[in-house]
Formats: C-alpha cells, structure tokens, sequence
C-alpha cells in the first residue's frame, strides 16, 4: 500500500467528502418535496444515513493502494476483516441499491447475455451485470483485493462468489456455517473457530498487516454495541403507533450491514435512537393514524418499497416488523469479547437463514405477540430459495395458531421483470379484506 | 421383479430397513453396515400435485418430486429419512418435511463441508460421519464396526467395476447403448450392493466389445432425467462416453482408500471425489475436470443437461461453455424439468447439435 494514496484516501475520509456532503446537501435543500399526506413527518436522521452512506461509496475510489478491498457477502464475520483495516464493499447491498434505482432489469440482462440464467439470484446477476458493463449508480465500485463469503445465508453466495473469483483473479475465503437442521454442536464451533485461524494468515498476506488481538476485541465490542442499538431502533417499532415503518428500516439497515464493527455505525444507530424515542415521547406515528400493523417476510421488493408503502399506508396499516431486518439484531449482539472467536461462530451460524424452519416459526411467533401484527405479507421472492421455501407453510401455520391473515406476494428483489402489478394488486385487496373481517 | 417388490423383500426377507435418501452424497456404507437399505429419491415418475401448495413454482422439480412422493403416501414403508446438505433448496425440503409434514418417521441430516478443503474440512467431516452414526444408533442399535470395515471394501468394489465400465465407454471398448448403460448403473441408487456387485459383473462382461462408430459427447448435470436425450442420441449414433453427472460420474466413482480405519477411508473417498458444484469445486477444477474427460474419451462436445431452476449448476455453466468453447468444443445447454420428455423445440436442438459434431 502506498503512503501517498493512504493519506489521499484518509484527508478524504476526514475532510474531503464530509465536505463534499454538505454541498450536495445544500443544493437538495433548494429542492422541496410535498408531503404525503399517508406519512408522518420525515426522519430526520435519514440525512445523515445519507451522508454516511454516500461517503463511503465515495471513498471507495480512493482505495486503490491505500486500503485493501475485501468484497463481502452481507452475513459474513466482518470483524475479523476490520483487524487488518479492509474496505469492505457489500455486493448485495449494491444490489438493494440497483433494485431501488430500478435498475436491476438492465444490470441482470446484462449479466444474462454472458450466459447467466434468468433463474438465478437477482443480485448476483446484477453483480456480475456490473463486472461485464461497469455500470453502476455510485460511480465506480472499488475492484476487489480479497473476496470473504459465508454460506450462512444461502449457498448462491458460494457459486456467485466463485464466478467473481475467477473473473477479478482474487482469492477467496469462505466461511462455511453448518446448516442448523436441528441444533449446533460443539463439534460445529471448533469447524468453525478452525476455519478463522486458517484464514488469518492469507488475510496478513493480502492486507500487509499482523493479526492484533486487542484490536480484534475492541471491534468485537463495537459490533456488539452496534446490533444491540439497531436492536433498540427496532423494538421503538413495538409502540403504537410506531414511530417509523419497516419500509424506513429496510434503508437505516445499511450502516448494520455494511459499516458493522465501526464506530460510524454505532454512532449512526445512536442518533437515530435518540430521534425515535423522542417521537414516541411526543406520541408522533410514521403513519397518522395506525389501525393495523403488519410484518413483513423476507427481503423487500427494493424496486416497490415506495409503492408498497404508500398502498398499505393509505388503509391506516403499517409494517412494524420483519424476520429480515431483524436478522442483525439477532444473534450479532451475543458477541463476547473474552471468547472472540467462539462467539463469532456461534453468532454467525445462528442468523435465521442458517437455522430450521421451526426456528423461524418460533422467530415469527415471538415478533408476532411483542409487535402486536395484525398480518403478515409475505414476500416470495423468486431470487431467493432459501427464504421462500416454506414461506407457504408458515403463512398456513401461523393463521392456524395465531389467527394471523397473510398475503404472498411472487416477486423479486430486484428483477422488476417479474413482478405482476395486476396480480399483486388483487391479492392485496383481499388481504385487506380479510383484515377487514 | 419391480422395484417395489424388491424393496419388500429387502424387509421382509433380509429385516432390513428403507431409508429415503435425498440428493446427493452420503456415507451409504454406513447405512448398509446397520442393516438399511438406503433408496435415492431423485426423480420419482409422479405428476407434481400436492408438492405445489408447499413449494413455489421456481423450484426446482427434483425437490418438488422427492416431497410429492411423500405426499402422496409413497413413503409407507420407508423407516428413515436422510437429507444431505446439497443445496438451498434440498436444505429446505429437509427442514418442511422434518418439521412441517408431522411424519413419524425419524429424519436425518448430514452436513458436509464445502471446498476448498482445509484440514479442518477433513476433521469435521470425520466429526460428522461419526455424529451421524451415533444418531441412527438411537433407532438402528449400535453400529459393528467390523461390519463397517467389510461395507466400506464392499462400496470399493462397487467404484471399482464403475469405474472400469466409465473406462471401457471412455475408450470405446463397451458396447452398450447409452439408454442401457444409465438403466444399470441407476440401479445402484437401490440395490443392496450384494445385489448390485453381480449385476455390474454381468453387464460389465456382456458389454465388453467395440462400442459403436458415432461421434462421442459428455453429460453434465444432475441426473440423466429427461431420458429422451439418451434415446434421441441413440438413434443418432452418439455415444455419451463419459458424464460430469451429479447422480452419475460425479459421486460413484470414488477413489479407493488403503486406510484400515473405515471413518478415515471414508473421508478420503469424500475428499477424493471428482469436483462438483455442490461441494462448492473451484471453477477451474471443474473445467480442468471435464477436459480430462473429453481428453481420454475424445468427446467433441458438451451438453449441459440442467434441471431447471437449479442454481447450484447454472452458476458454473457460462464458464465451462467459455472455455470449451476456447478449444473449439461445441456445447449444448438444456434446462426442463425431469420426468417431462423432450419438447419438440428441445429435440430439434439436439438434432441440431449432433450435426454440428457429426
Ligand atoms: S437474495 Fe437470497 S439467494 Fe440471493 S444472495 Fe441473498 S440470501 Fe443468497
Ligand atoms: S436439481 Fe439442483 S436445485 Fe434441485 S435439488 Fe438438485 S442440486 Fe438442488
């Protein structure tokens, strides 16, 4: 790494791109939006979401021989990455991003035309849409130094990764989760703790730097501190009314997935908290008037949150709960700074991909009685096999035992392609209905 | 005898128990060192019906056929369960009908690790082999470890005449058309190896011969299902001289182990199998792989047989193609569901692609 590109890269951390961020800001302000009249006031911490956000997107185009970039899948142990001072950039994240934009369509067709089927995971496809056109709504992504993924959310992880492997000719590290089919054993931990001590060595190689155990503890904590608060902002959401909708924590989720284990993420989720409580205290909803609350299951239609939000909002319904951004409240904050490597294995092959479906039963059950749902929407998500299969189970199971309608809604993350505007918009007024009823 | 009259006799006349094996790799020595009779459910000849109210329609008709055949109360007689940890969906099946269905039947499951293997891969997999057999301990009795010890040489020798009929198609010295020689070897997935080793015998010495004049081609894939391509190649005098099949090639043909210890042997086979894309192989051991194949059996092409939906093989195909391609090998990808013929439009292809070889 060169000493010149590393200070390039830390005067823009500290004082390029915050000031950057503040022109750009003060040239949105010339811009006034109108209110919806569906939605309370706007979060005010959104902004600073923004900021942080868009700077470390920013920075990544000051990497380039200051800082190793480790490419991550979103349920990989960051934290032992952040000893050896990675950049770490989030694929599927980016993705979320592209959906949102609504640009997956064109990123996945482009992936498609290399001979990527259309029946594989949205994101991946956009991924590589962006290794073969380089096109992306941020700019520029940092070419990756290392790629770092873990199985514990899915296996397309692993047969994705590799492809980006072999295309950006990058090492890849693994970290591979047994699958809980009942429950983790010792024997699973010690597989697990093994694998982090076999990696150390390559990621010293591809960083330049030693391992530091004390480093590694005081990232540990962050990390720990940082889920424990994302899990204080959700649980405002138990409230009525709640103070923000899920729709609004599928965004502030970005900072837990992607910023994990740094002080900016911590400090992040604090403001946020702080905003949330003093609604509560002032008794302001994110809709005006909460008739029903619902939960949402598995990860957004990025493409539609808006549209979603709106529809739901205008019936007085609001989401105040979901197994997705629940995910990094779940286990993260089991942490243990005097049993590091111990408590990441653990922490990380509980994340609710990695565990049976009566696990997620159970998971739904409890959210269902402390957030009060009304409903549950299900969102089949076409990209994602290890979430959809068994969703129509527990929508089944969860009326039975709890009285809980649900909807499912057959989309996509990202691919707008397959969403049915006509059939999705039927299946929600009989939702409705049946809440009605 | 029909397969179902086979495995009734299985239990009423050897005591032995069924087990329902789900896709793909297993330690079958071990069942069979406890008296089961382990039976692969790949692609059950069912019409897809109840599965569809549990399991969307972008799933995959391998998951979709193994639950249909439980739903339809095929699985009476079957004693256990066992999921292999292959691939998200398997792993979720695994879990509706362990925990949804409120079946009787116990359910195991068994996790392997995914490359690249460390030596910590190796130490788990032992772990797992032995976790696996203290679980069926509890329904099964205790497991005789020189019974163990005596499976294990059995499962050699049944990859060693495997092996040797790959190797005589490989260099034309087999004559067997391509339809009879996936009929016997997939007889494998439920034949006692006692009755499996002389089946292998005799078709290894009847087949023994010129194979027929033709062009050759390598299957890639999960499972030669739809069958219609082994006909349609038949008829036009293509050979398939070797696969890349996961219920095929890819876990049959095992390396034969040395090792006294039966776990260890085990693990070796495990660790010494060819590259596949459910054990998370790099992309070019699984090129590198398949060259060899084409080098040894002179192939002139590659058909990437698909099952549709699945992602844990479509992933790997742009490179493979991209590669074959490279060194002027033509390639043919096909994706359908099993157990629902060739279309028209899919056999016209295959046509097409044969000329292109011939
Ligand atoms: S959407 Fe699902 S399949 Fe795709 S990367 Fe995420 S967890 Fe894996
Ligand atoms: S065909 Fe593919 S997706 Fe289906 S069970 Fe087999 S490996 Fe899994």
């Amino acid at each position: 790494m060169s000493l010149l590109k590393n200070v390039r890269y830390h005067f823009m951390k500290d004082l390029g791109a915050p000031a950057l961020m503040r022109f750009s800001r003060l040239k949105k302000k010339k811009r006034p939006t109108s209110p919806n009249p569906n939605f309370g006031p706007a979060l005010k911490s959104t902004n600073r979401l923004k900021e942080i956000m868009a700077r470390h997107y920013f920075l990544s185009r000051y990497t380039e021989g200051a800082k190793p970039v480790a490419w991550v899948t979103s349920g990989a142990p960051v934290e032992l990455l952040r000893v050896f001072d990675f950049y770490t950039f989030y694929p599927e994240n980016h993705g979320a991003l592209c959906g949102a934009k609504k640009m997956g369509p064109e990123l996945c067709a482009i992936a498609e035309e290399h001979g990527y089927h259309q029946d594989l995971c949205s994101y991946a496809r956009i991924d590589l849409g962006h290794y073969f056109s380089g096109i992306t709504p941020v700019g520029k992504l940092p070419k990756p130094d290392l790629l770092f993924a873990s199985n514990n959310i899915c296996q397309t992880v692993v047969y994705w990764y590799k492809a980006l492997a072999h295309y950006w000719k990058v090492p890849l590290v693994l970290f591979d989760t047994p699958y809980n089919f009942s429950t983790i054993t010792e024997h699973d931990i010690s597989y697990m703790v093994r694998q982090f001590e076999e990696m150390i060595p390559l990621l010293e190689q591809v960083s330049g730097q030693r391992f530091n155990y004390k480093k590694f503890q005081g990232i540990i904590s962050i990390a720990k501190e940082g889920s424990l608060t994302w899990g204080e902002v959700l649980a405002t959401m138990k409230t009525q009314p709640a103070p923000m909708t899920i729709f609004d924590a599928f965004g502030h989720l970005a900072p837990i997935v992607s910023l994990r284990g740094l002080p900016v993420a911590l400090d992040y989720y604090r403001i946020l908290l702080r905003e949330l409580k003093e609604r509560i205290e002032r008794g302001v909803g994110a809709i005006p008037h909460e008739r029903k609350r619902l939960m949402w299951d598995n990860i957004p239609i990025w493409y539609k949150v808006r549209d979603l939000s709106d529809i739901f909002a205008a019936q007085g319904m609001n989401f105040v709960t979901a197994t997705y951004t629940n995910a990094w409240a779940e286990t993260i904050y089991d942490l243990d700074v005097n049993r590091p490597f111990e408590s990441m294995a653990k922490a990380y092959s509980l994340v609710i991909l990695n565990k049976n479906l009566t696990n997620r039963l159970e998971l739904m059950e409890r959210l269902i009685k402390e957030y009060r749902v009304d409903g549950l929407v299900i969102h089949s998500a076409r990209s994602c096999k290890p979430y959809s299969v068994g969703q129509y189970d527990l929508g089944r199971i969860l009326m039975d035992r709890l009285t809980v309608p649900s909807v499912v809604i057959e989309a996509d993350i990202t691919d707008s392609r397959v969403y049915f505007e006509e059939q999705t918009r039927t299946r929600i007024e009989a939702f409705f209905e049946a809440m009605e009823s | 005898m029909t397969r179902k009259e086979y495995l009734m006799r299985q239990k009423e006349e050897k005591g032995r128990k069924l087990f329902g094996i789900f896709p793909a790799y297993y330690p079958k020595e071990i069942l069979w060192a406890m008296n089961v009779l382990p039976v692969e459910v790949w692609d059950p000849p069912l019409e897809v019906n109840h599965a569809n109210a549990h399991l969307q329609s972008y799933i995959c008709s391998v998951v979709k056929l193994g639950l249909e055949l439980i739903l339809q109360g095929k699985c009476k007689d079957i004693d256990g369960f066992l999921f292999p940890h292959t691939c998200d969906s398997i792993q979720n099946l695994a879990s509706i009908v362990s925990d949804y269905l409120n079946l009787d039947t116990p359910c195991y499951f068994f996790y392997h690790p995914k490359a690249p293997y460390s030596a910590a891969s190796r130490r788990y997999y032992l772990e797992e082999l032995k976790g696996l057999v203290l679980r069926l301990e509890t329904q099964l009795g205790a497991l005789d470890f020189s019974t163990l010890k005596q499976q294990v040489k059995k499962g050699h020798r049944v990859a060693a005449l495997l092996k040797e009929l790959y190797r005589l198609r490989a260099c034309d010295e087999l004559t067997a058309s391509n339809t009879d020689f996936y009929q016997i070897i997939r007889r494998g997935e439920y034949l006692h190896p006692d009755d499996f080793l002389p089946l292998l015998e005799e078709f290894l010495s009847i087949s023994r011969g010129h194979g027929r004049k033709g062009p050759s081609v390598i299957l890639s894939g999960i499972v030669p299902n739809p069958p219609e391509i082994l006909k349609i190649l038949d008829e036009m005098g293509v050979k398939v001289a070797d696969d890349d099949l996961l219920n095929c090639g890819r876990r049959l043909l095992s390396p034969e182990s040395r090792n006294e210890d039966p776990f260890e042997a085990m693990a070796e086979n495990y660790f010494g199998m060819p590259p596949c894309t459910t054990k998370n192989s790099s992309l070019k051991a699984r090129a590198d792989h398949l060259f060899k194949k084409i080098e040894r059996s002179k192939a002139k092409g590659v058909i990437f047989y698909m099952v549709k939906f699945c992602e844990t093989e479509l992933f790997d195909v742009p490179h493979l193609v991209e590669e074959l391609k490279k060194r002027g090998l033509a390639t043919l990808l096909i994706d359908c569901e099993v157990n629902q013929g060739l279309s028209g439009q899919l056999e016209t292809r295959v046509e097409a692609f044969v000329e292109m070889i011939s």
